[in-house]
């Protein structure tokens, strides 16, 4: 394999909260245009996980390299790596006071320092594209849960990251606007997007994932693709795992 | 003479005014160093520094409890008996209407860069922002409209309490009106009411249109 | 930011420790401070020699008290108090600078030697004399009991059995309960609430010091104070700062020459005699060369 293709890689991540064990032990390589889905029990460290790949959680053992270089908590050159990852949240995280044009303009403006013109023009796409086109100068609370984290989506993807993190961003909406979220980064995983995704939807994962990891317990318990995972899995646990997701009478 | 006469005799009525200005002089000039000095504050007071909180809260506590008529006397009277140092009565005034300002500025500096979810940090370094620019563009325009109906509270409370200046020997508007109801006490008994309802028209016309604004950005930000 | 942090530590510190300073300043022992400013060559007051060579003395007054301090509607300071500041300046030979004071902090302007001399309506006591240094007296107050026309109460005998209306905390509810048990006393918070009461007819006579109901039956026809002065006499004067003797000592001189003249008669006249009107006796109330 050619490692230039190599956005990420994990090895022997560790990392706890005092005496409290959330990550230990973790090796994980994803590949450019890969879209690998992280999925498994609350607790199970797979948001932690995806925290400490842009550097908001300190580790405590192991590393974390994009395109081999170190991503690491509080050093300066943290600033300029989190540019090339892009993180949309559970809670959106638009920014209140500034409008949705604003919010996506703002880091390829004053972090990227890129011409205004040219980034309006990307961001008006991107908002078109996600359906946003005629909020651009809406603020965040004049729109609904879904409207916001597809903003926040648009939001990340404007800096042209080489990676996508985007962890539980359907948890905190209503039913019926999971899905026009969730399509928009269906439409990204097709078009060839590098993204980790934590997700409890599985027809979603199932859909959009090129490689499904299971966690539990701070490690990875199963890793397989999608086809292969959710038909035939090769662990007891992930066996378990989805039938909490699967109803019969 | 009557009541409403007694405010337009003499110069009592340009009195008055010049009353207000002193108000408003040593206030707005209060409130403007408090702003400064209450965002350094309220910026020590959510650092992690265990000790920086606790003399922050100290401070903080030792001003809430003293009341501003005693600020005034050790300002005052206080340092000149321990220090030699002979202020005048303006900028006693100024300065404790300032060590107060600037402890409530603290407290509600604090309670706005409280109240920004960590969610607004956080998405604002994923998307790669330094330090100081996510305070810039991201926390400090959010806490300072929370903080702004606040601040303008806290500000018309300081011009109403300046009221107190005149036991250490400055006139402001208040005094000026006690003095004019006095003058004529023998004369026109009743311009107490008349002198009273002009102050309270001057100060309204202050502090009302305060009120509306702080009460509009309040309305915005629920 | 670490920086910005430690600065901001700082900050707070000295904060911190001006305040508790500036509490220590007030908390202590201020007559052994002023002693010991004293002692050490920087004297708080400024002496006479002092204000002579300033060319201007500083007095504080009452801004509010009218007659005896009060500002006109003109902007000119007025009162029995004024008029006296006026002539020490003159006979000084400097300006004059008035300077308001409330009751409550006429104690404090001196002792931190803000004015040189308080002239404001300050009566002489004991606790106050520990602190200040008062001058012959140049006016006296005692009590005085304003009744009704048609019943006029003009000696002590005659409150016998009456209703005596008095407001709790004065001098007077103090002197009546303790020299005249068999006076009804009838009580009250406020002067306003005691003056109806007299004029319902709650009470048969109202006391209080005779400056007072003085000035109160003077607005209010139909009422005499039959008794001008009665009790202990309290008597008012000059204060400077404790230890001024050369300032003090001017002042005492000043009062006594100013007597050849009649000074404070001339004072009444022209300050007090319109409030208090032309039937009072001027010597209840006026001291002359600080003799009572």
């Amino acid at each position: 394999m050619d490692n230039e293709d190599v956005v990420i890689e994990v090895k022997g991540l560790k990392k706890s909260f005092g005496e409290n064990v959330i990550i230990n032990g973790i090796d994980l390589t994803v590949r450019k245009g890969e879209t690998v889905v992280l999925i498994g029990p609350s607790g199970c460290g797979k948001s932690t996980l995806l925290r400490c790949l842009n550097g908001l959680e300190p580790i405590q053992e192991g590393s974390v390299l994009l395109h081999g270089e170190p991503v690491e908590y509080g050093k300066r050159s943290l600033y300029k790596i989190r540019q090339k990852i892009g993180m949309v949240f559970q809670d959106y995280g638009l920014f209140p006071h500034m409008t949705v044009l604003d919010n996506v303009m703002l880091a390829p403006l004053k972090v990227q320092k890129r011409a205004k013109d040219e980034v309006k023009q990307e961001a008006m796409a991107l908002l078109e594209r996600v359906g946003l086109g005629d909020k651009a100068k809406s603020y965040p609370s004049q729109l609904s849960g879904g409207q916001q984290q597809r903003a926040a989506i648009v939001r990340s993807l404007v800096v042209r990251p080489d990676i996508m993190l985007l962890d539980e961003i359907t948890a905190a909406l209503d039913p019926e606007m999971v899905h026009e979220v969730l399509n928009v980064v269906l439409d990204l995983a097709k078009n060839g997007s590098t993204m980790i995704i934590v997700t409890h939807e599985m027809a979603f994962a199932e859909a959009a994932a090129n490689r499904v990891i299971l966690m539990d317990g701070g490690v990875i318990v199963e890793e397989n693709p999608p086809e292969k995972f959710f038909k035939d899995p090769d662990t007891e646990r992930a066996r378990r795992f989805l039938s909490t997701f699967s109803y019969s009478r | 003479m009557r009541g409403y006469e007694v405010l337009f005799a003499g110069n009592n009525f340009l009195r008055l005014l010049s009353g207000l200005w002193v108000t408003l002089r040593i206030s707005l000039i209060s409130i403007a160093l408090s702003l400064v000095l209450g965002i350094l504050l309220g910026a020590a007071m959510t650092v992690k520094n265990k000790a920086v909180k606790a003399v922050c809260k100290v401070y903080l506590e030792i001003v809430r409890i003293m009341p501003q008529l005693v600020w005034l006397f050790i300002v005052f009277f206080g340092l000149t008996r321990s220090t030699g140092v002979n202020l005048s009565g303006e900028t006693a005034a100024v300065i404790v209407f300032t060590i107060w300002g600037a402890a409530e500025t603290g407290d509600l500096v604090r309670g706005a860069f409280v109240s920004i979810p960590k969610h607004q940090y956080e998405s604002g370094l994923a998307l790669g922002l330094g330090k100081a620019q996510l305070y810039i563009y991201v926390i400090l325009p959010q806490t300072i409209r929370r903080l702004t109906p606040n601040i303008i509270n806290l500000s018309t409370r300081m011009i109403k309490t300046t009221a107190l200046v005149s036991l250490i020997g400055v006139t402001e508007v208040l005094k000026v009106g006690k003095q004019i109801i006095d003058a004529n006490r023998y004369d026109a008994p009743d311009a107490a009411v008349w002198v009273y309802a002009a102050i309270f028209l001057m100060y309204f016309i202050i502090c009302f249109p305060l009120s509306v604004f702080s009460k509009k950005l309040a309305d915005r930000f629920k | 930011m670490k920086n910005i942090r430690r600065i901001i530590s700082a900050i707070a510190a000295a904060a911190m420790t001006l305040s508790f300073a500036a509490c220590g300043g007030n908390g202590g022992d201020t007559a052994s401070e002023n002693t010991d400013a004293a002692n050490g060559g920087t004297a708080i007051y400024r002496t006479l020699d002092d204000i002579k060579s300033s060319g201007k003395l500083t007095i504080g007054v009452f801004s509010d008290k009218n007659p005896f301090g009060y500002i006109d509607n003109n902007g000119e300071y007025q009162g029995y108090d004024i008029y006296f500041a006026k002539r020490l300046a003159e006979d000084l030979g400097t300006e004059l600078e008035l300077v308001p004071v409330e009751a409550a902090s006429r104690v404090e302007f001196l002792e931190t030697g803000k004015v040189d001399i308080i002239l404001a309506n300050f009566t002489v006591t004991g606790e106050r004399a520990e602190k200040v240094d008062f001058a012959l007296p140049y006016m006296k107050v005692a009590l005085g009991v304003v009744s009704p026309d048609s019943a006029v109460i003009a000696s002590e005998e005659e409150l016998a059995g009456k209703k005596l209306i008095v407001v709790k905390g004065t001098t007077a509810e103090t002197y009546f309960t303790d020299n005249y048990p068999d006076v009804e006393l009838v009580k009250f918070d406020e002067y306003n609430e005691a003056y109806s009461a007299l004029q319902d007819g709650r009470g048969d006579a109202f006391s209080t010091d005779n400056t007072e109901v003085l000035a109160w039956a003077m607005q209010n026809p139909g009422f005499t104070v039959g008794i001008e002065s009665l009790g202990s006499i309290d008597t008012i004067a000059p204060a400077v700062s404790k230890g001024n003797e050369s300032l003090l000592n001017w002042i005492n001189d000043e009062i006594v020459t100013l007597a050849d003249e009649n000074f404070f008669h001339a004072d009444y006249d022209a300050t007090l005699a319109s409030v208090y009107g032309d039937a009072v006796d001027k010597e209840n109330l006026v001291v002359e060369g600080g003799r009572i």
